[in-house]
This record gives C-alpha cells, sequence and structure tokens, in this order.
C-alpha cells in the first residue's frame, strides 16, 4: 500500500500555483529524491507532505487517511521533517536531539527513560554520542546537520521528509548523510529528501521526482529519469551520457 | 529533581535575605533585627509573640514606605525578565525585549496623556497613571498585533517591525506632547526613565496579578517554545500549534510588560540583559531559563533600586538610570564573549 499519496494537489501562495495538479505516491522502505531548478515547488511539495500548508485543491493522505483528519500531535508522531533552515540555541546535542521525543511525552512532563534510550540510540546511529554534552552552537556544520538528522531519528517516524539536507556540507558529509537516509530507508521507513546536486541523488535514490514549474515531469529509477535529453529540458544544460563504472548509476557533468 | 528543589530554596532565601538587607538600607539607618522584628510582628500568628524594640516612625517606614517598594522591584524585574524571555523565545530574535511590540510607547503615551490633559493636577500619584499608561500599553500591543498579521498569521518579522514603526510613532506624540504643555515635563520626564520611588502596596497589588498569571503561562508553554526555537516549520512537524503559542506569549508577555511599566515606568535592560545572560548560563532550555531569568531578573532589580535610593542619598536617581549604567558595558562584554542565538 502507498505510505504517502497527493492526489491532483494544486497549491498558490498568491495568485499563481507553485504546485499545480500533482499526482504522486510514496511507497515504504524508499528513498525517494526531488529535484527539479529553482521555483520548481519542491520545497511546497515537502510543506504539503508534511501538513504545513493544506493544498487549495486536491488532497493529500497518509496510510489511505485524509492528511487534514490528523490531529497535530498525531501527524508528529507520523512524519518528521528536516527544513531547509535550522536555528541553532545553546542546547546541548541530547537536549537538541530529545526535542525529538515531544510528540511522546506531556507539556509539563519530562522525556522518560525509554526516550532518553531512543535518542541515545540514534545518538549512535548518526554517530553524534560522543558530543552529547557539548553545545549544538559550538559545533561544525558537519556535526549540527547530524544532530538535525539525529533529532528526526529519535522521532520514530515512519515517514522521513528532508529539504536540502546536504546544501551546506562537504562532501564526506553530504555522502555520510545519504548513507544514513538510504539505511533508515531499509528499515522499512519513506524518506523524501529535496536534492539539488544530482550526481548524490543519482548515486544513492532509489527513485527520483523531476518537478519543472510546479507540475511532474518524470518519475523513476536514477537510470531511468537522469537522461541527458531530460537535463537538457528541464535544467537547460547540455551533459554527455555518462555512467559510473561501478554501480552503473548515470553521472551528471558537463 | 531533589537537587533541583534544593537549589531553588536556596536561590529564595538568598533573594529573600537580600529583601531584609536592601529593606534595612537608606538615609534612616534601620538596624537588621529590627527590620526581621518588624516583618515578623505583622506575620498571622506569629506577630503577637514579638515584642516590639523598635521606634514607631521605623515601624511606619519599614511597612509603608521600604518593603513595599523592595517587593515591588522584586515583582517588577522578575516580571519583566520573564516576558523578555517569552519574546525572544517567541521572536526568536535576541534583541527583543518585552517592550519590542509597543507597551513602552503605548504606556509612556497613556501616561503622558494622563498626566498632562487628563489629571488635574494635584491627583497625579492618586493611582490614576497606573491604569492610564496600562490602557495605552494595551492599546498599542493590540494595533501592532493587528498589524503584525500576514495572511491572518502573527509573523516575527512583521510584527517586530509594526513594534518599532509603532514605539517611533507613539514616542513623537509623546514628545509632541511635551512640547506643547512644558508645565509638566518633569514629571513625564521622570516617569519615562522609570522609577520605583513612592510607590505603594496599591502599585504592587496591580502588578502581581498579571506578573503571576504570566509567569504560569510562560512555564506552560516552555516546552513549545523550546521546540519553537528550532523554527516554525520544525515545530510543526513536532506537533507544536505555532499560532497558537505565538498568539499565547504575545497576550500574556504583554499584560506581563505593561503591568510592569504602569507602576514602574519605562525601566530599560533588565528584560533584554537578564534572559540573555541567563541563556549563556544555563542554556536555552525554557523551564530552567524562566525560572533562572525570573530570580535573577527580580534580585536585579531589587540591587538597582537600593542603589538608586541611597548612592546619592538623599537625592534620589531613577532605577532605569542604573540598570542602563550597568547593562550597556555588560551587554557589551556579552557581545564580546559571543552571541547565544547566532553559532
Amino acid at each position: 500500500m502507498d505510505k504517502m499519496r497527493l492526489a491532483d494537489v494544486t497549491y498558490a501562495y498568491t495568485d499563481v500555483p507553485v504546485v499545480r495538479g500533482l499526482n504522486l505516491s510514496l511507497k515504504p522502505g524508499l528513498f525517494y529524491g526531488v529535484v527539479g531548478p529553482n521555483g520548481a515547488g519542491k520545497s511546497t511539495l515537502l510543506k504539503l507532505l508534511d501538513g504545513y500548508i493544506r493544498p487549495q485543491r486536491g488532497t493529500v493522505y497518509l496510510n489511505g487517511k485524509d492528511l487534514r483528519t490528523y490531529a497535530l500531535a498525531e501527524l508528529a508522531r507520523e512524519i518528521a521533517l528536516i527544513p531547509q533552515t535550522s536555528f541553532y540555541f545553546p542546547f546541548t546535542v541530547e537536549e537538541m536531539v530529545l526535542l525529538g521525543r515531544t510528540p511522546f511525552y506531556s507539556r509539563l512532563g519530562a522525556p522518560s527513560e525509554e526516550d532518553r534510550r531512543i535518542a541515545r540510540a540514534s545518538m549512535e546511529v548518526t554517530g553524534i554520542a560522543h558530543l552529547a554534552s557539548r553545545l549544538v552552537s559550538d559545533l561544525s556544520g558537519g556535526e549540527r546537520q547530524r544532530v538535525t538528522i539525529a533529532r528526526a531519528f529519535a522521532q520514530e517516524t515512519k515517514v522521513l521528509l528532508l529539504d536540502e539536507p546536504t546544501t551546506h556540507l562537504d562532501l564526506e558529509h553530504q555522502i555520510n548523510t545519504c548513507r544514513l537516509l538510504k539505511e533508515k530507508s531499509g528499515e522499512g521507513v519513506t524518506v523524501l529528501a529535496v536534492l539539488h546536486d544530482l550526481n548524490l541523488a543519482a548515486s544513492f535514490c532509489h527513485r527520483i521526482f523531476v518537478l519543472e514549474a510546479g507540475e511532474l515531469v518524470a518519475e523513476g529509477t536514477p537510470g531511468d529519469v537522469l537522461t541527458p535529453e531530460l537535463i537538457a529540458r528541464v535544467f537547460k544544460v547540455s551533459v554527455p551520457s555518462l555512467q559510473h563504472p561501478v554501480t552503473g548509476r548515470p553521472i551528471i557533468a558537463p | 529533581m531533589r537537587r533541583s528543589l534544593r537549589r531553588f530554596g536556596g536561590i529564595l532565601l538568598l533573594v529573600l535575605a537580600a529583601a531584609v538587607v536592601a529593606t534595612a538600607l537608606g538615609s534612616a539607618n534601620i538596624r537588621l533585627g529590627d527590620v526581621l522584628g518588624i516583618m515578623a510582628s505583622r506575620l498571622p500568628g506569629v506577630g503577637a509573640l514579638v515584642k516590639p524594640t523598635w521606634s514607631t516612625a521605623h515601624e511606619m517606614i519599614v511597612l509603608r514606605v521600604r518593603l513595599p517598594r523592595v517587593f515591588l522591584a522584586l515583582v517588577v524585574g522578575g516580571g519583566l525578565s520573564v516576558a523578555g524571555v517569552l519574546f525572544q523565545g517567541s521572536l526568536r530574535n535576541p534583541l527583543a525585549d518585552p517592550y519590542i511590540i509597543g507597551v513602552s510607547s503605548g504606556a509612556s503615551l497613556g501616561a503622558a496623556v494622563g498626566l498632562l490633559v487628563i489629571i488635574p493636577r494635584g491627583l497625579v500619584g492618586l493611582g490614576f497613571l497606573p491604569l492610564f499608561a496600562f490602557a495605552g500599553a494595551i492599546l498599542a500591543t493590540l494595533a501592532v498585533a493587528r498589524l503584525g498579521q500576514r495572511r491572518g498569521r502573527l509573523e516575527p518579522t512583521s510584527l517586530l517591525l509594526a513594534g518599532v514603526a509603532m514605539g517611533a510613532f507613539l514616542t513623537a506624540v509623546v514628545s509632541l506632547l511635551m512640547v506643547l504643555r512644558i508645565e509638566n515635563l518633569q514629571d513625564v520626564y521622570l516617569w519615562l526613565m522609570g522609577s520605583l520611588s513612592g510607590r505603594t502596596w496599591d502599585h504592587l497589588l496591580m502588578a502581581l496579578p498579571y506578573v503571576g498569571a504570566g509567569l504560569l503561562v510562560a512555564l506552560w508553554l516552555a516546552k513549545d517554545l523550546n521546540v519553537y526555537l528550532l523554527g516554525e516549520e520544525a515545530a510543526h512537524s513536532l506537533g507544536i500549534d505555532v499560532q497558537k503559542v505565538q498568539r499565547l506569549v504575545l497576550i500574556s508577555g504583554s499584560l506581563m510588560a505593561a503591568a510592569c511599566v504602569s507602576v514602574s515606568g519605562v525601566i530599560g535592560f533588565v528584560g533584554l540583559m537578564v534572559p540573555h545572560a541567563l541563556r549563556l548560563l544555563v542554556g536555552a532550555e525554557h523551564r530552567r531559563l524562566i525560572l533562572h531569568s525570573l530570580w535573577a531578573g527580580a534580585l536585579f532589580l531589587l540591587v538597582a533600586d537600593t542603589l538608586a535610593r541611597t548612592a546619592f542619598s538623599p537625592l534620589e536617581i531613577p532605577v532605569g538610570i542604573i540598570t542602563a549604567f550597568v547593562g550597556g558595558p555588560f551587554f557589551i562584554y556579552l557581545l564580546k564573549r559571543g552571541s547565544s542565538f547566532h553559532g
């Protein structure tokens, strides 16, 4: 069954729709990449999937139910979102990751032993357990990104949405981040990330959505989708047809 | 849990001790033992057992003049600091203070209108001024809250801009009023600088309910504010109703600030500096930050006000001068040490 589905979804901030008539579905256990030029509606797609904004036309489904029927707190246990910009305050790494457990304890309560255990486990998976008592504001960009991902992992949702998670990272951290996300999808989680780096998308994603001017123009495996023809049409650059000698996945280089 | 309870017990004792010492200090020097005795004699149950060793004049000074002022300093200092935590957190801006969305300029205009136009001379100080100031503060905040909405949502940047614009406009109106009706200039000017001089138990009773209720709302929202620091979208995905939090913060923070301003005038820097300093010392977790800002702000204003009335005795200087005098350099020191809002 589809984990999430968009049926004929249109959204406009002003008069001009940024997403129009979008139909797509997400299955459990796959890592999806969303690519497209600036202004194609990628971030808007994430906000629609997360329920942060509601479509003016069409419906977003989660587990076959209209997203609007979920209460906010309920939704927080189903979908985790890592937005493009994050703010960093003098929280310790552990406090920050524990924020991911917010939907699981009461307003005046404190995180339980179980919450702490889950937070610790996600710090270990993301390789930041040794930073637990450091202040997030003192960390490097790569470390912070891992803290943010650990926070989303601690939320233990079946859907994970990320807006350009690799943009400000160096090569090593870009690859590590994508590897973590792919592993997460291996546990049955639906992972969907907006990516600007087509090579990262080609190397790690199971499937790719290509958006252009608010419409879905292609969908499929990296090899099927990221062809020189499509890249010329959507991104207005001409590239030769190249393939990775080992994996056979496409390589995009001018 | 037990450790933090013991710590707060210790802090409470420290603040009470400071209050007793501050009550003893002043132009009429009253012994600490007498202050304790006078306070104890008023406690239900114990009071009858205390044998007076002090003069009636001293008793009057302690009960009518110094104690209300000391408690008012604690309440206003704590209230402004907690309101500062609320605004800095909900606007995600380190420069936000309790006055940022028009409370102080609204209160100033209210007070100026009261002093210059409506209240006949001689009635000033009978309790009308706080009501005018409070009304002005609330009206200004409502206007800013209306202007700070975009597509029906409260938005931090719009709120800040609307607050600054409203502040500039209302301040201009106050200045104009002062220029046109100069005979009361001194009153308005002193009031604008903030002072706790001559305040009574009535002033305390006016501010206390708002500060108390605001504190409870702040603690109730602490968990939401922590998550809100991650940004609006992230907070939403963690189940926080961002708009509800914004509205509650705006209402409770403004009421707290308005109540404080209306009884003490515009005391600057406390609500800006105390939350900022405490965030560096105890971190950004809001429950901790709110409770620590409460006592630290209370103690800071008590010390500042005691200095204000004793340092140049018998001349008394507005406490706002002291807070800015201490606050300015301290703030620069904090900035040099590294801001707590940006990595």
